[in-house]
């Protein structure tokens, strides 16, 4: 059986070497891990218990050596008997779970390490191990104080006490618990578990703050208020902040505003439910001019359209009527972060922006012109979305439509006059010819039902087919101006000979 | 599932049978329910282990050489098996491979009974699976459970630790966590194993460095207290550490006032309410930021608060105090009454502290907590002196777990007033003695700790 036990300790050695060398989801490990566990649990189905007794640097088995090393560095045995480890049982039932645990205690080296802790917190079920102290190994002397001899009536002070407490010293004590104070018992025991205890000891540190501004006090919310945001919890680190600047005066914001703080966020922004993520908003607004650079860089790595817009706006808040934390930006190199600043920018809403904006107009990436478009709209920069008429991309020469359809630019009625009489218009998509239709509506005036009657009524030889659109187009544009002058136009189209004239005058007064 | 839940689920199932055989016969669904239930879970226990083993040693119940914890849950069942032993005279039950429904039938009809029957029963029908272990006269102690000794130097470690932290602290020097952390584990795996030992020591009380005993002794209280209502290991570490460190804060008050004899003045007290403060930064100082030092945070500034709302320092009206404040909160309170100091040099005997925090209940504690707590230490809790109907005075040794009242004593002064080596005597069982009323020890120059030690 020894040399049995010999085998298996043997193993361990193995194990522990490559424990520590590949940690244990290395396949080398397992490896080694699986022989040995099987030997093991073997050995204890057999034996029921192995039982080893650890001495300096040797490991017994029924009193026979069964493992010596004295280099220190490499003794298992010395690791468990420096910690105070005098014996090691492993029983019947031993879990791979529980042995790799195990390994993994017993494998660290650093001095900081207490074996025997980490044993004892580990509560293993089918492993048990004897710790002594190293008073426990000498003598350790007990003395009983002795408590003062005085000439004390002792009737006479019973009877004080009770006169003092006033009260029914003949009540009689039924200290059994009911199912409601059971459950009490239970919640509360839950409540220990399942809630932090963050949220008190914050609560505690800042009640003692309010007494005395004590700097290790200040140092320490510091600490929790980081681990707090490691933690997700915003609201605790947020009253930290806030607190500790109500009663000291001091800022520590500036603890959270640095780079590799703020890219902590990065995988979280998106799978934060809606009440994080609106506690997340509240911690940052926190922030300084000086986070912002950082937190464009987060705002790169947010994939919900709705929580980068809810970012973007509290950027755009922390600024406030600064931009020159974004401007530099305008010349970045990295797209995402280049179409956030221009989004940011557009929300601050800053008129002297406006002019770096310009070189963008031509910049080579198609988000990036349309991220333009959005901005220079808050802007109400019309003249500057004009020039994006000219995109060669089909959707910024929309976005752009779109755009001066709404922010009104009366100037781009006669260009869009001269698009649409061109010979090219017919070759664009019919969603840029509605378009440019919807935005001469937008931004015509009374001649414009004139214009669209000629288009609609226009006498062709040749090219009927081909002129069907801008019939259909002319009489929806008029059905959008939905003017009595406009819907006269369209009645009377109802009643020509002209079949496509009729049809698109039918169709524009029934979507209407 | 672990020994100690094995144990359980086989005292409840145990329990479930008996009271079932004692109210039908054996051919009543109840009892043929509970008994397949019971036999079925015995045989699934014969997969794990050789054989089962109970044994009950003085007022601990061990399955299996583990010892099960008296806890709130499931009291009732452990308390009426700990009876039927106890009545039955039986120091172990062995129960081995290979057992049939039928026998264990036929022990539990013999097991509900009285103890002649059982007696006369056992010896003669034939139960080839089933051994029986009586108590003999010398109440010899299993091989397994000769802890006494193991208690006493985990409680005297404790003690010297806390002495060496808080007077470190006082000089600012550097203090050893490690040891702290130990003392903690230590004391929770020895109250595991012997509970009542362990609440004995706390008896030692020391006038002239009450301060060191308090803690340790809050500390064994609280953790006797948490491990009764059924907190995990991990949250005794917790709550364990708390009560040890709750009055760390005095180490910043001069000693000049704590150790003041005679009454504080007005301005003396305010200093030494400021201790709840000043435990606080003594915590940070000592153990920095792990989850066990903020409850110890927590626990010391709020150790002081009352149910009712009243207390120091104070606080706002939103503001509660945990779980484990409103533990330390009684287990500190019982301490101090029961402990001599300066300003108090005639303490509380035990069972008056308990009457004041059992009346304050809902006032200034927590009135569930004061229930278990009270059930914890019983109306005489262990180290209180007796006056006999005898006329004896009886030392409380052991508490009688479901017999609050009637404690286990040990007769240390006979009718005459005599010093005697006396006999032990439940008082559950022995009906010819009676409690006339407690006593203070110092009357008949009596130190109760030293009968533990």
């Amino acid at each position: 059986m020894v040399t049995e036990v010999e085998k298996i300790i043997i193993e361990m050695v193995k194990v522990t070497k490559a424990f520590q060398m590949y940690g244990m989801e290395h396949p080398s490990f397992k490896s080694f891990f699986t022989p040995f566990y099987k030997k093991i649990t073997e050995f204890l189905n057999h034996n029921r218990e192995l039982k080893l007794q650890v001495e300096r640097f040797t490991i017994l088995y029924q009193d026979k050596e069964i493992y010596k090393e004295t280099e220190k560095e490499l003794s298992i045995a010395f690791r468990l008997f420096r910690d105070g480890i005098r014996n090691i049982g492993f029983t019947d039932g031993l879990t791979a779970d529980e042995l790799l645990l195990f390994l993994d205690i017993i494998s660290k080296q650093s001095k900081d390490q207490d074996i025997a802790l980490n044993l004892w917190e580990a509560d293993f079920s089918h492993i048990e191990f004897y710790v002594v102290d190293e008073e426990e190994e000498e003598e350790l002397q007990y003395k009983i104080p002795e408590a003062p001899i005085e000439n004390i009536d002792y009737d006479e002070i019973l009877n004080h006490i009770r006169k003092k407490e006033k009260i029914d010293f003949e009540e009689e004590i039924k200290p059994d618990l009911n199912n409601t104070e059971l459950s009490y018992l239970k919640n509360e025991i839950l409540k220990v578990e399942k809630e932090p205890i963050l949220g008190p000891a914050i609560s505690t540190l800042i009640n003692f703050l309010q007494t005395e501004q004590f700097s290790d006090i200040i140092d320490s919310l510091t600490e929790l208020a980081k681990y707090s945001l490691d933690q997700q919890d915003f609201t605790n680190a947020h009253t930290i902040v806030v607190k500790i600047k109500e009663l000291t005066e001091k800022n520590i914001i500036e603890k959270f505003e640095n780079e590799m703080q703020i890219a902590s966020f990065k995988n979280i922004v998106d799978i934060l439910d809606e009440k994080k993520f609106n506690e997340f908003l509240d911690f940052i607004s926190l922030f300084s001019k000086k986070a912002i650079p950082h937190l464009l860089n987060l705002t790169t790595s947010i994939k919900r359209p709705e929580r980068l817009n809810a970012m973007r706006n509290r950027i755009a808040d922390i600024a406030q009527d600064d931009p020159s934390p974004l401007l530099n930006f305008l010349e970045s190199k990295n797209e995402a972060i280049l179409i956030n600043a221009i989004s940011i920018l557009g929300i601050m809403n800053i008129p002297a922006s406006v002019e770096y904006f310009e070189p963008l107009i031509t910049h080579p990436s198609i988000r990036v012109r349309s991220a333009l478009i959005t901005a220079l709209a808050k802007f109400e920069k019309p003249e500057l979305i004009a020039q994006l008429l000219n995109d060669p991309e089909i959707e910024v020469r929309i976005k752009a439509l779109r755009a001066l359809c709404r922010i009104k630019y009366p100037k781009i009625y006669p260009v869009l006059i001269q698009r649409i009489k061109s010979k090219k218009f017919h070759d664009y998509e019919f969603t840029e010819q509605k378009e440019i239709f919807n935005c001469l509506v937008a931004n015509g005036d009374i001649q414009t039902i004139k214009l669209l009657k000629q288009i609609l009524f226009r006498r062709l030889l040749f090219g009927r087919k081909r002129y069907k659109t801008m019939r259909h187009l002319a009489a929806m544009a008029l059905a959008q101006i939905n003017s009595p002058e406009a819907l006269d136009v369209l009645n009377k189209g109802m009643h020509t000979r002209n079949k496509d004239i009729r049809n698109a005058c039918q169709q524009a007064l029934t979507k209407k | 599932m672990s020994i100690h839940q094995f144990g359980k689920k086989f005292i409840t199932l145990l329990y479930t049978l008996t009271r079932a055989c004692r109210i039908y016969d054996l051919n009543n669904d109840v009892v043929i329910t509970a008994g397949q239930k019971f036999y079925q879970f015995i045989n699934s226990l014969f997969d794990i282990f050789e054989n089962i083993e109970i044994v009950r040693y003085r007022d601990y119940i061990f399955f299996n050489k583990q010892r099960l914890r008296f806890e709130i849950e499931g009291y009732a069942s452990l308390q009426f098996i700990d009876n039927r032993l106890k009545h039955l005279d039986i120091k172990t039950i062995v129960i081995s491979k290979g057992i049939e429904k039928d026998e264990i039938m036929r022990f539990i009809t013999i097991f509900k009974e009285t103890k002649d029957i059982f007696m006369n029963e056992i010896k003669q029908k034939s139960f080839p699976h089933i051994f029986v272990e009586f108590k003999t006269t010398k109440d010899e102690i299993p091989d397994f459970l000769q802890n006494g000794e193991r208690t006493k130097k985990v409680y005297f470690k404790a003690l010297m630790v806390t002495k060496n932290l808080m007077q470190n602290l006082w000089v600012n020097r550097t203090v050893d966590v490690r040891s702290s952390k130990r003392v903690v584990y230590n004391l929770i795996d020895t109250l595991s194993r012997d509970e009542f030992g362990l609440l004995a020591l706390t008896t030692i009380k020391n006038f002239d460095e009450y301060t060191f005993n308090h803690s340790v002794n809050v500390g064994i209280l609280s953790l006797a207290l948490g491990q009764r209502i059924g907190l995990s290991k991990k949250d005794l570490v917790k709550l364990g550490t708390a009560g040890i460190l709750h009055d760390i804060g005095k180490v910043e008050i001069d000693k000049g006032i704590i150790y003041k004899p005679g009454r504080l003045s007005t301005s003396e007290w305010e200093i030494i309410k400021l201790h709840s403060n000043f435990g606080v930064r003594q915590i940070l100082k000592t153990r920095g930021l792990d989850e066990v030092s903020l409850y110890a945070i927590v626990v010391s500034y709020q150790h002081h608060w009352n149910y009712n709302g009243t207390g120091y320092p104070p606080r706002k009206e939103d503001e509660h105090p945990i779980f484990f404040s409103n533990i330390v909160r009684i287990t500190d309170c019982y301490d101090a009454m029961t402990t001599f100091r300066p300003y108090q040099p005639t303490p509380y005997i035990p069972p008056l502290a308990i009457k004041v925090i059992w009346a304050k209940r809902g006032i200034l504690f927590d009135p569930v907590i004061v229930k278990a707590f009270t059930q914890l230490l019983g109306v005489y809790p262990v180290g209180s002196c007796l006056k006999l109907s005898s006329q004896e005075i009886g030392l409380v040794v052991r508490q009688n777990p479901g017999h609050i009242e009637h404690p286990i004593i040990k007769i240390i002064l006979d009718s005459k007033g005599k010093k005697v080596d006396g006999h032990t005597i439940d008082l559950s069982l022995d009906k010819k003695v009676s409690i006339i009323n407690p006593v203070y020890p110092q009357k008949y120059s009596i130190n109760p700790a030293s009968y533990f030690v």
